[in-house]
């Protein structure tokens, strides 16, 4: 007769099993993991509040802030982020890419600290913008996130060349703002409302073929800014980035996060608990 | 206890199916004809009841380990020398010149890029402090609150060698910084460090409130000045020719000195001297400062483990003692 029966050998294993996981075994394997370069308008077109989420900030700005930080800290681990803000023509880098879940809480901060007062100019050229922002996303190694209204100031004539590869970028264009115009708050620098941008507050000639002219009749009453869907989505076709209009600012994080721009990049796993698993099957086995 | 966490509290379902090894044998039964005569075994019932609950005992743990349960992040005071260190940088285009004054001149690096590199070795060495990053050019930007996290530090300082746009605006970057100590309680020296290749123009009005800034909340001011050769030294000026619009950086190193804080400027002229400067601010921040380190979320499903095996142990015991059948069979 055997000496031991088969109890005893499945509670051998289990503790063998369960010995093991004390080394702390891991595996490296490629996981998803995202690089986004997020790239936020700050140009005061942002300030304007046409938003009415319960809950969430009315200004395009506030909300884009609050969106992308959900969104940011709901990203897969191993996945990192890098931040700039985009103003005149350029993307300015603030945090070179971070990973998301050890350094959420630093991200937060970073995301919040973000304000429209650090413009450098009061201009937003939108393709010169995205088209720097894909020059900074490409020396990043990352897909690129750019979150504006769309509202150019001041209007021009043609978009600059586009020299990247057509159709080939990788990443999203957020539209920012809603589809009605409303008007842009003026501000001052400590940050309170004085009234609102008036179309005479443009500058009155601009002395470049590049630039439309204004009609002397459009030069009276209000400023005002909608999503300009129409010069985005003509961006979005022109670079290959993807379309998403921030209807609702909770819809940004599953769309990041589900975008097939995820490259598999090495993330340890922890094999304990399947360790942990297969001993306790067994110890089930050999007690009952 | 609200410490305490677990990262899949789902496995706590298969907590009950340890119930039944309360009630269960746990081992196969022996026939035997006639057990009634034998006497009351109260060792015995003993031992088995001991087995039981080891059994139940030893299951649980490895559901609870399964669970993944863990201490949440913590803070801890802590004694150290350290300080609050807000890194005040120029952005601006004159930034992407080297240390020749050309922007392709003989020196290897632009200036930024100097900068970088050592501020970048500078926050590797300062492990206990805190730092918050402001940069500036024609508009202050605020990149990173005071924070522990080293890496956060160390991605806002490898951007600052991307191309630098605008003009060199440092008001507006010192009252950023300075708006930077408000909130937080004194536990350490403040330090604010301006690196910065220029100097401007403070009006009046601004310097005023600069300097009720500054002595509000105590701060020093460290002004490391990235001079090329073709710019004047603050230190050691020339006799003449000096007025605010040819050499503005020479009125701003008087203007600092009348702060009222200690104040120190480092002349960096070339790789070598910005990293004595550095070493030097090394030095001089090394008051004891009470802080909190937080300590991330700690596992503690290997210490289940560890116990989940010595329970089981024993019962591994009982399994090779098991006596399965009470003869030999005949062969």
């Amino acid at each position: 007769m055997k000496r031991f029966g088969w109890r005893f050998w499945s509670c051998l294993v289990a503790l063998v099993l369960l010995a093991a996981t004390l080394f702390h075994p891991r595996i490296v394997l490629p996981r998803p993991a995202h690089r986004y370069l997020f790239v936020l308008d700050i140009t005061q077109s942002m300030n304007a509040r046409d938003y009415h989420v319960p809950g969430w900030p009315s200004d395009r700005l506030g909300l884009a802030k609050a969106a992308l930080e959900r969104a940011v800290l709901s990203l897969p681990c191993g996945s990192e982020a890098a931040l700039a803000v985009f103003a005149h023509k350029n993307a300015y880098l603030l945090l070179a890419p971070l990973e998301v879940c050890e350094h959420g809480a630093a991200l937060r901060s970073a995301l919040r600290a973000i304000d429209w007062r650090s413009a450098w100019a009061g201009d937003s050229y939108i393709a010169y913008g995205l088209f720097d922002a894909l020059k900074l996303a490409a020396s990043l190694d990352a897909a690129l996130v750019f979150l504006t209204d769309g509202h150019q100031v001041p209007a021009t004539i043609k978009d600059p060349v586009f020299r990247g590869k057509p159709g080939r970028s990788r990443g999203f264009i957020v539209g920012v703002g809603g589809s009605a115009p409303v008007p842009i708050p003026r501000m001052d620098l400590e940050g309170r409302a004085i009234g609102f941008w008036r179309k005479t507050d443009l500058p009155r000639q601009v002395h470049s073929p590049r630039f439309r002219r204004q009609a002397e009749r459009d030069r009276s009453g209000l400023l005002l800014s909608h999503r300009d869907e129409n010069r985005l989505r003509r961006l979005a076709d022109l670079t290959g980035l993807r379309y998403h209009p921030l209807n609702d600012p909770e819809s940004l994080a599953d769309r990041l996060r589900q975008a097939p721009t995820a490259k598999k990049r090495p993330v340890a796993v922890d094999l304990r608990p399947w360790l942990g698993f297969a001993a306790l099957l067994l110890a089930f086995a050999a007690l009952v | 206890m609200t410490n305490l966490g677990l990262t899949h509290p789902l496995w706590l379902l298969a907590w009950p199916l340890t119930l039944v090894f309360l009630l269960h044998p746990g081992r196969k039964g022996v026939p035997y004809p006639a057990m009634e005569w034998l006497p009351m075994d109260a060792l015995g019932r003993k031992i088995d009841r001991l087995r039981r609950w080891l059994a139940w005992a030893f299951l649980s743990c490895l559901i609870l380990a399964l669970a993944g349960p863990f201490l949440k992040e913590q803070k801890v005071a802590r004694l150290g020398t350290g300080a609050h260190i807000v890194l005040t940088i120029d952005r601006s285009s004159s930034m992407n010149e080297d240390f020749s004054g050309y922007l392709s001149g003989n020196a290897k690096d632009s200036k930024s890029a100097a900068a970088r590199k050592l501020l970048l070795r500078f926050v590797e060495q300062r492990r206990q402090d805190l730092f918050a990053m402001v940069a500036f050019s024609t508009a202050p930007v605020h990149i990173l609150p005071l924070t522990q996290d080293r890496a956060a530090v160390r991605a806002a300082v490898e951007a600052i060698d991307r191309r630098g746009r605008g003009v060199t605006n440092i008001a507006p970057g010192l009252l950023m910084a300075l708006e930077e100590f408000r909130d937080h309680p004194v536990t350490g020296a403040r330090v604010i460090l301006l690196v910065s290749d220029g100097g401007t123009h403070i009006d009046q009005d601004t310097q005023e409130r600069i300097r009720q800034r500054f002595r509000d909340v105590g701060a020093r001011l460290y002004w490391i000045y990235l001079r090329n050769p073709r710019s004047i030294s603050v230190l050691h000026p020339p006799k003449r020719n000096l007025s605010e619009t040819t050499t503005p950086e020479y009125f701003l190193h008087r203007y600092f000195q009348t702060l009222g804080v200690p104040y120190r400027v480092f002349e960096a002229d070339d790789p070598e001297s910005l990293a004595a400067a550095i070493a030097t601010v090394d030095r001089l921040e090394n008051r004891p400062l009470r802080y909190f380190e937080t300590i991330p979320r700690r596992d503690l499903s290997a210490h289940l483990y560890g116990l989940g095996l010595i329970l089981g142990l024993p019962l591994l015991l009982w399994n090779a003692l098991e006596i399965r059948q009470w003869f030999e069979p005949k062969r």
